[in-house]
C-alpha cells in the first residue's frame, strides 16, 4: 500500500508544470485531478463544436421519429422558455420579457414548425439541419433589411435555430452516448455528469470548470475519475482516441504507449486496493489517538448517493443541497409533494442519523434556469435573500423538511446568512408554517434544529451574536473563503489563489467554533476543504466538531484523524494562525504530516 | 375581404417585440390576416413572418383581411399602428 502512496507523491512532486510534454507518440495534457482514480478507455467527444450542423439523409424507416424528436426539442425549449418567463417577469424589465416571450412564439410559428416538418419529411434532413436551413432563409430576409436597427432582429432569430438546436443535440447525445467510453469535453454541467453516469461511462475530462465546480462534486460523488482545466488542450483528442484520466495526479494522456499503459494498469490495480483498505475503516470511530472523537457526515446530492454513506461510514448528512435534488428529477421542482416524498425517503433511509437539508440555495453559480442576470451575482440575490424574497419557494420547502421529520431526525440549514434579521425574520416564518402545520394536523418533529451557513465574514465575526439565535453552524468554506480573499472560485484563471488554509480564512473558522464552544452550539464543515485529509490536522486542532464532505472523502480523512493527537493537531492550528500567508501555512502542514508519520494520500 | 394601407410610425420599426404584438392581436380573430410590403406577402399571424419583412419607419404596409371578424379585426390592427406600438415615435 505504501508503494502506492510514494509512487504517487513521487509523481506528484515530478509533476512537470507545462501545459503539454510528448513522450514518444504519447500527448501529456495537465489539468486539475478533481475526482480520484484512474480510468482507461476509448474518447467520446461530447458536444463539441457544439452548433456546427451536418447533412445527413434519413432512410425512411428514421422519418417519423426525426420529427418527434423534433416535436421533444419544441417543448423542451417552450418548457425552458416558460421558466425564464416566469423570472424574467418578475426580476427583468418588460423589454426583456417580451423578447423571451416573442421566442415563445416563434417555437410553434408555421414559418418554422410547418416548414421544419416538411423539410424532415420531404426532403429527409435531420431536425437540425432542417432548422438550420429553415431559419437561415428567415434571417437573410432580416439581414436584407437597410435598417441597422432591424437587421439586428436577426439574432432573435438565430437564438431560437440555437436553442432548438442545443434541445435537439441534447437528446441525441444522452442517447447515444457509449458505456464503457472517457466523455471529453469543453465543459459538462452535473446533470450532464449524473445522466452519463447512468450510460455507464469511465472517466471525463474537460476544458472548463474547477475543483470546487458542481461538476466535479458530481464526479466525485459518482466515483468517476475527472480532470478538468484543461484550457482547451483537448482540441488534439479525437474520437475513439486511446484515453488515460489520471483524476489522482491531474493528467490526462492521449495515446499512451504500451509501457505508460502497464504502469497505469498497475496504478489502477492499487487504487482498487486502497479503496478497499477505506471500507475497512467504515464502521471506526473518527477518534484520535487521544480520544478526541470528531463527527464525519457526508455532503449529499442526490438520491443514489444514500447508497455509498454506509461503505464510507458517514454518520448521517452533514448537508443536503436540495437545489440538486430537486434538480435531478429533470426539472427543478417545489411542489411541496415532491419534495416531502423525497425528503422523507432520505430522512428515513439515513435515520437514527440526522439528514441536514440547506434550503434552496439560488443565486450565485447554482445550475437554476435563473434567467435574471447579475454583473456580481456572488454578491447579489441569492440565497437566504432569494428566499425571503420568495415565501412561494420557501414556503413548500420548509413545510415538506418538517413533514418529513416525523420520519427521522432532520435539520435545517439556511444559505447565505448575512445580517441577523434575516434569521429572526425566517425563524418568524418557520413559525407561522409550524403553527399551519399544527392546524392541519400534520405531524413534525418539534425539535428540528435550526442553523445557519457561515459562508460570509461578516457572520463570522459576529458569530457570538448569532449563538444567541441558533442551534448549529456550518461552515461553508467554500464561499468563507471566496469572500474573505476575494477570489472568485469559477475562475481558474485566479484559482492559485484560492487557499482554505489562507491564515486569515483560519481566523474566521477559528472564532466561529470559539463563539459556538461558548455556547455549547456544535460547528461543522461542509465546504470541500472538509474533504481534504491534508487539511484535517489543522481542522481538528481548531477545535472542528464536524465534518462533512463528498462520501468518497471521508475514510481518507477518517485515516488521518486516527492517526493523529488532538494535543499536537491544537500545537500545529495555533502556530497556523499566526502564519502570514497559506504557503507558509501549507509548508507548515507538510513538515508536520512527515513528523508525525501520519502520510496520507495527497492525490484525494 | 378588407385592405388596409398603415404606416409604420414608430421609431425602431417593425422589431421583435412589435411583431409579438401584432401576431398576438391576429390571434384574437378568426379572420385571415395578410401583410403585403413592397410585393412581398406574409401571413400576419406567423410572428417569424412579420420579422421578416423588416418594417423600417415609414414603411407602407398593406395589410388584408377576411373572415366573419374581419371588420373587428382591421381596427384593431390599424390602431396598434396607429399607436406606434405604445414605442417612441
Amino acid at each position: 500500500m505504501n508503494d502506492a502512496r510514494d509512487d504517487i507523491e513521487t509523481g506528484l512532486r515530478g509533476q512537470d508544470r507545462q501545459a503539454t510534454l510528448e513522450i514518444g507518440e504519447t500527448q501529456v495534457l495537465q489539468g486539475i485531478g478533481v475526482s480520484p482514480g484512474i480510468a482507461i478507455g476509448p474518447v467520446h467527444l461530447y458536444a463539441r463544436a457544439s452548433f456546427a450542423i451536418e447533412h445527413r439523409e434519413l432512410a425512411e424507416d428514421e422519418i417519423e421519429a426525426e420529427v418527434e424528436h423534433f416535436e421533444w426539442a419544441v417543448t423542451r425549449a417552450e418548457h425552458n422558455l416558460g421558466k425564464i418567463l416566469t423570472l424574467a417577469r418578475e426580476k427583468l424589465g418588460d423589454e426583456s420579457v417580451q423578447i423571451f416571450d416573442a421566442q415563445m412564439l416563434m417555437l410553434r410559428d408555421e414559418a418554422l414548425y410547418q416548414e421544419v416538418v416538411h423539410r424532415i419529411r420531404n426532403e429527409r434532413y435531420n431536425a437540425d439541419y432542417a432548422v438550420m436551413v429553415v431559419m437561415t432563409q428567415h434571417r437573410q430576409r432580416v439581414e436584407a433589411s437597410e435598417d441597422e436597427y432591424l437587421r439586428d432582429r436577426a439574432n432573435d432569430l438565430q437564438d431560437v435555430q440555437d436553442r432548438l438546436v442545443m434541445h435537439l443535440r441534447r437528446g441525441k447525445h444522452l442517447s447515444t452516448i457509449d458505456p464503457d467510453t472517457i466523455v471529453v469535453s469543453e465543459y459538462l454541467t452535473a446533470a450532464d455528469l449524473m445522466l452519463f453516469s447512468r450510460r455507464g461511462i469511465l472517466g471525463c475530462a474537460l476544458d472548463r470548470g474547477g475543483a470546487t465546480s458542481h461538476v466535479s462534486i458530481m464526479a466525485r460523488a459518482l466515483g468517476i475519475p475527472a480532470v478538468v482545466s484543461l484550457h482547451g488542450r483537448t482540441d488534439i483528442v479525437r474520437s475513439n482516441d486511446l484515453l488515460i484520466v489520471d483524476g489522482l495526479q491531474g493528467r490526462v494522456i492521449v495515446n499512451p504507449d504500451e509501457a505508460t499503459l502497464a504502469t497505469y494498469r498497475t496504478r489502477q490495480e492499487r487504487y482498487r486496493r486502497l479503496l478497499l483498505e477505506h471500507e475497512q475503516l467504515a464502521p471506526l470511530p473518527a477518534e484520535t489517538l487521544d480520544h478526541h472523537r470528531v463527527c464525519l457526515r457526508a455532503n449529499v446530492e442526490f438520491i443514489e448517493e444514500l447508497e455509498v454513506l454506509e461503505k464510507h461510514g458517514a454518520e448521517g448528512i452533514g448537508l443536503l443541497r436540495t437545489e440538486v435534488l430537486l434538480l435531478m428529477k429533470g426539472e427543478i421542482t417545489l411542489e411541496e409533494e415532491i419534495q416531502f416524498e423525497n425528503y422523507k425517503q432520505v430522512v428515513q433511509a439515513v435515520a437514527p442519523e440526522p439528514t441536514t437539508f440547506r434550503l434552496l440555495d439560488l443565486g450565485g453559480d447554482k445550475m437554476l434556469p435563473v434567467a435574471h442576470r447579475e454583473d456580481n451575482p456572488f454578491l447579489g440575490w441569492r440565497g437566504i435573500r432569494v428566499l425571503l424574497d420568495k415565501p412561494e419557494i420557501l414556503r413548500p420547502q420548509v413545510r415538506a423538511v418538517l413533514r418529513a421529520s416525523a420520519f427521522g431526525p432532520a435539520r435545517l440549514l439556511l444559505p447565505m446568512v448575512t445580517n441577523i434579521d434575516e434569521l429572526r425574520r425566517f425563524r418568524q416564518f418557520f413559525d407561522e408554517i409550524k403553527r399551519d402545520l399544527d392546524q392541519e394536523g400534520h405531524p413534525y418533529d418539534e425539535a428540528v434544529a435550526l442553523g445557519i451557513m457561515v459562508e460570509v465574514p461578516a457572520v463570522a465575526l459576529m458569530a457570538d451574536l448569532f449563538t444567541q439565535e441558533v442551534d448549529f453552524f456550518s461552515l461553508g468554506t467554500n464561499d468563507l473563503t471566496q469572500y474573505t480573499l476575494a477570489v472568485d472560485r469559477g475562475n481558474d484563471r485566479v484559482a492559485d489563489l484560492f487557499q482554505e488554509i489562507h491564515p486569515a480564512v483560519l481566523r474566521l473558522i477559528k472564532r466561529t467554533i470559539d463563539a459556538g464552544d461558548k455556547r455549547g452550539i456544535p460547528v461543522s464543515l461542509c465546504g470541500e476543504m472538509g474533504g481534504n485529509p491534508r487539511f484535517a490536522p489543522i481542522l481538528v486542532g481548531l477545535g472542528i466538531h464536524e465534518l462533512s464532505a463528498s462520501p468518497a472523502f471521508l475514510p481518507e480523512v477518517k485515516r488521518v484523524i486516527r492517526a493523529i493527537k488532538r494535543s499536537e493537531a491544537v500545537e500545529l492550528a495555533t502556530r497556523a494562525l499566526l502564519a502570514s500567508d497559506a504557503d507558509e501555512v501549507g509548508t507548515m502542514l507538510d513538515q508536520w504530516l512527515a513528523a508525525h508519520g501520519c502520510g496520507f494520500d495527497q492525490f484525494l | 375581404m378588407i385592405v388596409r394601407e398603415v404606416t409604420v410610425t414608430n421609431q425602431a420599426g417593425v422589431h421583435t417585440r412589435p411583431a409579438s404584438m401584432i401576431v398576438r392581436t391576429a390571434a384574437r380573430f378568426k379572420a385571415e390576416f395578410l401583410i403585403e410590403k413592397d410585393g412581398y406577402e406574409i401571413n400576419g399571424k406567423s410572428i417569424i413572418g412579420v420579422m421578416t419583412l423588416a418594417a423600417e419607419q415609414g414603411a407602407t404596409l398593406t395589410l388584408l383581411f377576411e373572415g366573419a371578424d374581419e371588420e373587428d379585426a382591421a381596427t384593431a390592427m390599424e390602431q396598434l399602428f396607429a399607436e406606434g406600438f405604445g414605442e417612441v415615435k
